[in-house]
């Protein structure tokens, strides 16, 4: 067997009584015997195993803390929730929010005095806290508004932002269509990033992605406000469906073409007479069952 | 009791290995104190064949951390070689000298170098043994010890 052999056989105590002779007649025996026995001068100190063994099982009691993971944990917890809900306490807007359902109106006041005429079917949300920085108003719907003069005041809505300084003016915001009209002091209107600024008497009308600017009648309010409601150069779709809204009804007007343009107006106390309004200048007739009302051409 | 039957088996292993690691100046015996500690108040989540590896991992993580606040005051940490008596003057002077140069040798290992060799060769654990302590192939021992044992005897054949 080879030297090096023998001496990686010693170091692993792996030497077979016939190799440890043959690494005894090795030149480097007694040299490495040597460092053996001297290396044992270094040998770590005995430790008293009884003794830590002892310390070590008798600790366990101080030492162990079975939920002592937990109560920290639970503090930082409490800190994080305490901490959070101050946070949103602070910071979330405090929305007050007014809805109208089917076939009702309401008035509301902002904290301004500014006025909103909320008509059907709409819902109108703003943050009261805020109010003082900036004067906005979301709207789902139809209104219309009595602005108080002061700072800019916006109406957001789905489809575009209405922005004033003191008018009044009405927006109207329903499925496929975005209307304002101005009545009073000037409005901007702000749609898919473009701008238009309306004069009293102007209209600003969205209908199927289209847009149309227009002057109208002089009226000094909307006419809904004043429980009817009107319509110029509208599909007739919209007239259903603002009709459905008002009375709270549905419409089924199946084998007509309801995007024939109307013009024309409705009243909101008298059914027959709102239907015959709708009815009768294109030649339709009308069949009412219950909740339900069927158009029918003549 | 397994636990004091393990106990009395491996505390004092233990304590060597960190002994011939770090040297005696960190307290290795109270990190293979607090390694066992931890193994009997976690006894029931450690498996009895893992238990072994256990302690001498945290033993030696509880070590390392204490190096990390020690750094300088390791580098001039020594082994220091037992008193003895019972020989010839001139023998004493001669062992002696040999042994301040074998201490000198030692120091001047690499710190896994000094680990294995000296477990080897003191603790008289074989190759395997210590593989499976490092956590490293029974080969990569084999080198280490071999590497060791070249270096000392030429260091004490220069010096």
């Amino acid at each position: 067997m080879r030297r090096e052999d023998l001496i990686q056989k010693w170091l692993d105590h792996a030497l077979t009584p016939e190799e440890f002779e043959a690494f005894k007649q090795l030149e480097d025996y007694e040299e490495l015997t040597k460092m053996q026995s001297a290396l044992q001068y270094f040998k770590a100190p005995e430790v008293d195993v009884d003794a830590a063994y002892n310390t070590v099982t008798t600790t366990r009691k101080d030492t162990s803390k079975p939920t002592s993971w937990f109560k920290p944990l639970l503090k930082i917890a409490a800190i994080l929730v305490i901490g959070f809900g101050t946070y949103l306490y602070a910071t979330l807007p405090t929305l007050t929010t007014h809805e109208t359902i089917a076939a009702n109106k309401t008035l509301v006041k902002l904290p301004d005095t500014s006025e909103v005429a909320l008509n059907a079917v709409s819902s109108l949300s703003f943050d009261e806290d805020a109010w003082e920085e900036k004067r906005e108003v979301n709207l789902d719907g139809e209104a219309y508004f009595k602005v108080a003069k002061g700072k800019t005041f916006n109406v957001i809505t789905d489809d575009g932002i209405v922005t004033v300084l003191g008018t009044e003016f009405n927006v109207k915001q329903r499925d496929d269509l975005f209307e304002v009209f101005c009545y009073e002091g000037s409005v901007k209107v702000t749609y898919n990033d473009t701008s238009v600024v309306l004069k009293p008497g102007q209209r600003y009308l969205i209908l199927d992605g289209k847009e149309f600017r227009n002057e109208e009648e002089n009226r000094k309010e909307p006419t809904w406000i004043h429980n009817e409601s009107s319509f110029k150069s509208l599909p007739l779709q919209e007239v259903i469906q603002e009709f459905e809204r008002q009375y709270n009804v549905t419409v089924k007007a199946n084998n007509i073409d309801t995007s024939q343009i109307v013009t024309g107006s409705f009243t909101h106390s008298d059914i027959d007479a709102a239907l015959q309004a709708i009815t009768m200048p294109l030649k339709l007739k009308y069949q009412k069952k219950q909740n339900s009302i069927i158009l029918k051409r003549d | 009791m397994m636990f004091s039957s393990f106990f009395k088996k491996h505390y004092q292993s233990l304590y060597s290995y960190l002994y011939y690691k770090f040297g005696d100046y960190l307290n290795p015996e109270d990190k293979a104190q607090e390694a066992f500690s931890k193994l009997w108040q976690n006894c029931g989540k450690v498996k009895p064949e893992k238990a072994k590896s256990y302690v001498f991992t945290i033993g030696n993580n509880m070590m390392l951390n204490e190096v990390k606040h020690h750094k300088v005051v390791l580098q001039h940490q020594k082994i220091k070689p037992k008193s003895h008596t019972n020989e010839s003057p001139e023998f004493l002077m001669q062992e002696q000298e040999y042994l301040q140069k074998l201490e000198r040798a030692i120091e001047n290992l690499t710190e896994s170098e000094r680990t294995a060799f000296l477990m080897n060769r003191i603790e008289g654990k074989r190759h395997k043994e210590i593989a499976a302590i490092l956590g490293i192939s029974s080969k990569a021992v084999e080198k280490r010890i071999y590497r060791a044992l070249g270096k000392l005897r030429e260091e004490i054949k220069e010096l």
